[in-house]
């Protein structure tokens, strides 16, 4: 059976990785930050599952549910919080959130 | 029934009947009212009293010579059980029962001496302490139970001279009698600490024996003292374990405290600070002379401190015109009359001093605080005069005690005063040959002293026509203070037949001569270790004399004291009256030297008191206030406030400017590892 090398799993990962690293620091919409978030955590679940089938080892499979378990709650709450502060401040821009500093 | 009357399992009560009266009169003395606190602060002395007289009619004459009671197991350090024991031989027996009689006697004097006083529960609360505190003193069976007594006497001490302490130079003499004790107690303590380190024990039988087997030139193998003689860790020790009895008993150097005590009430400077406490350097001294007697060097500085500070208070008293003061600085000479008894090695007579001079000087005390009681608490004698007519049993009491104290024959102070003038004389010192007679001429112009300033005190007092307060009629005191003054003056009469030298010594030194056994056998070896280093002859041991030896110094001492009194007399009441006025006059500088104590005060201010305030200062203002506080303290706030300053803008909130930093150091960090 012709299988998929490491390599190009992780390379993939990496991509994704660095796609998502790219919209959190550069998007000014929250909500496309968030999905940056969610782009880097997927990539980390999928460095775990190829590692996984590499190395027949079933851990990788089951961090990488409890990965998709804190991503959702994580998505829950983020967006609880986006809604919120759409609702005092009509806006989701993160570049104007920024009341706490100095 | 027990053949010590259980006695060893009662001794701990003599402390703590009155640790009771002292906790119940001071917790509640204020509600009970004053005829509850008196019957309660006579009634624990005198319980505590009855068991002393008890433990020693059975040294003296029951199956035992020593009751021991262990009370309970302390604590245990550094492998030394530490107990709290107290122990009752004839020396400790002889003691506790002048401090529980003389001390009940003052309570009684004091019941109507105080009747004034809004304070009288707190004053009979601290005056039960400070028996309480004696008797541990006394009791103690070792080292630590004794200090505990000797800090605890302290307090006492303290609490009762700042009794009204409203007024800030009483509270001040309080202070002073504190701190000054402190610098003896710290030396005490390290004396403790050396013997500790030499034999491992603390208790007294135990040292005892432990001293018993060494010999004076012994070098010691390992411990603490490994590499020393014998001789130079007990000398060591003793001239440790002195300083912390200079301090204590008043002498040179630290008796500047004992004139200034007398801010305290009349009766406390008769208990503490004439008849009990002060005397507690003696009595320590006595309790370890199996030790001195070891350390030659050690009495030697013991008795030449005595003797100097026997005529140096003496000559202070000569221009005193508080009645209080001349009795203090009187005191001061007497107590060195003791210790040189204990420096010469007749520990028996000093002791035998101690107990008439309880006697004789709580009577002058409480006479003087009698007449202070009529006299409209007037100290200054220039201003009594002719006291004779209207307080008759005051004078009657304060003339015998005089008698006493001056050594006019044949009252007890006579006798006493007399053993250890004739002990310093004959007593041998193969090391400094000079000492003997040097004491003995010293001892004899300290006498000579004595006798003049205090028939100038009772003359000016009592005799002649008043000089002050001219329209005061001044009452004599009531049944209250009469009679513990001439219970006092009958004991100062009666101790007397102790002291009468008989075939074999006189009743006490045969009396004592058990307890200082150890104490001889000791100095035997040291004078052999001095013949052997000084090839000569080694000294034979002090003997006990008859009358026959002593008539000589008999004779001598009786013209001295009669010489005091002539002088007394021709200069106060006779032909030189104004003379005194007249020499003040001519020699000015002679006479503030005398007023003013000879600068003592003065010259310690100068020379401790003034650079400790100033260090204190310099720690104060310059490292604590600027140092400490401003630099190290407010310093650190400041450079971390300004570093702020800057680093604040740093937090703009701007969230992606944080996950690229984030994000970087990330990178950074993964190159560090694995790149």
């Amino acid at each position: 059976m012709n299988t998929v090398p490491l390599a190009h799993y992780l390379a993939l990962a990496s991509a994704l990785f660095a796609i998502g690293l790219a919209a959190v620091l550069i998007r000014r919409n929250a909500l496309l930050v968030f999905m940056g978030v969610e782009l880097m955590l997927n990539a980390a679940n999928l460095t775990f599952l190829a590692f996984s089938r590499n190395l027949n080892n079933m851990s990788g499979h089951a961090i990488a549910f409890f990965v998709i378990a804190v991503a959702a709650a994580e998505a829950a709450i983020g967006l609880a919080i986006f809604i919120a502060v759409f609702r005092t401040r009509n806006t989701i821009n993160v570049d104007e959130v920024d009341a706490l500093k100095y | 029934m027990d053949p010590t009357l259980g006695l060893s399992h009662a001794l701990h009560w003599i402390v703590l009947l009155p640790l009771i009266g002292a906790a119940i009169n001071g917790l509640l003395g204020k509600r009970l009212g004053r005829a509850n606190v008196h019957l309660i602060a006579l009634g624990v002395i005198f319980g505590a009293f009855v068991i002393s007289a008890l433990s020693l009619y059975e040294v003296s004459f029951g199956d035992s010579s020593r009751l021991h009671e262990n009370w309970w197991h302390w604590f245990t350090i550094g492998g030394i059980p530490v107990e709290m024991a107290f122990a009752v031989d004839r020396l400790s027996a002889t003691l506790i029962c002048v401090v529980t009689g003389v001390g009940f006697l003052i309570h009684l004097f004091s019941t109507e001496y105080m009747s004034h006083d809004e304070g009288y529960w707190r004053y009979f609360a601290y005056l039960n302490l400070f028996v309480a505190m004696m008797s541990t003193l006394v009791l103690g069976a070792n080292l630590v139970v004794m200090f505990v007594g000797w800090e605890g006497v302290g307090l006492a001490s303290y609490l009762l001279i700042g009794f009204w302490y409203t007024d800030e130079a009483k509270a001040y003499a309080g202070r002073k009698a504190f701190v000054v004790n402190r610098v003896g107690d710290f030396g005490f303590l390290l004396g403790i600490f050396t013997l500790v380190g030499l034999f491992g024990t603390i208790d007294f039988a135990e040292l005892q024996v432990a001293a018993a087997r060494v010999l004076p030139g012994m070098v010691l193998q390992g411990g603490l003292w490994s590499g020393w003689t014998v001789t130079a860790v007990l000398t060591l020790a003793c001239l440790l374990l002195f300083l912390g009895a200079t301090g204590k008993s008043a002498q040179v150097p630290l008796y500047v405290w004992l004139p200034d005590a007398m801010a305290g009430p009349t009766p406390v400077s008769a208990l503490i600070h004439a008849a009990t406490m002060v005397t507690a350097g003696v009595y320590m001294i006595a309790r370890l002379s199996f030790i001195y007697v070891y350390a030659p060097t050690a009495m030697t500085v013991v008795a030449c401190v005595g003797a100097f500070t026997a005529i140096f208070a003496a000559l202070m008293a000569y221009a005193q015109n508080d009645i209080k003061k001349v009795l203090a600085y009187s005191t001061v000479s007497q107590l060195g009359f003791m210790f040189i008894g204990v420096g010469v090695g007749a520990w028996w007579a000093a002791i035998f001093h101690l107990v008439t001079h309880a006697f004789f000087k709580a009577c002058l005390f409480l006479g003087a605080g009698s007449v202070m009681h009529g006299m409209n608490d007037e100290t200054d004698i220039r201003k009594f005069g002719g006291l004779r007519k209207e307080m008759w049993h005051t004078w009657a009491t304060f003339g015998i005690s005089t008698i006493a104290i001056t050594g006019i024959l044949p009252l007890s102070g006579f006798f006493s005063k007399d053993a250890i003038l004739h002990a310093a004389h004959v007593n041998a010192n193969p090391w400094f040959a000079w000492v003997p007679t040097a004491l003995y001429v010293v001892g004899l112009i300290a006498a000579l002293s004595t006798a003049f300033y205090m028939w100038r005190m009772f003359n000016l007092t009592f005799n002649g026509e008043r000089r002050g307060m001219l329209h005061h009629h001044a009452h004599e005191s009531g049944p209250a203070m009469t009679g513990p003054l001439w219970v006092l003056a009958g004991l100062a009469v009666g101790a007397a037949v102790w002291g009468f030298p008989r075939h074999g010594g006189a009743a006490f030194e045969k009396f004592l001569a058990p307890v200082f056994e150890p104490a001889r056998a000791n100095l035997a070896k040291t004078y052999a270790f001095a013949a052997e280093q000084l090839s000569v002859a080694a000294p034979a041991l002090p003997e006990s004399h008859g009358f026959g030896d002593m008539i000589g110094g008999y004779l001598v001492a009786l013209i001295v004291a009669w010489a005091g009194f002539g002088i007394a007399w021709y200069l106060y009441l006779g032909p030189g009256r104004g003379a005194p006025a007249r020499i003040a006059q001519a020699a000015p500088g002679l006479y503030s030297a005398f007023a003013n104590k000879f600068y003592v005060d003065e010259f310690y201010d100068l020379v401790i008191v003034r650079p400790l305030k100033g260090t204190a200062r310099v720690l104060w203002q310059v490292v604590d206030s600027f140092a400490i506080d401003k630099v190290l303290v407010n310093g650190t706030a400041m450079v971390t406030g300004w570093i702020a300053q800057i680093v604040r803008y740093f937090q703009d909130g701007n969230v992606q400017r944080y996950a690229v930093v984030m994000a970087v150091s990330a990178v950074a960090i993964l190159w560090v590892f694995l790149g």
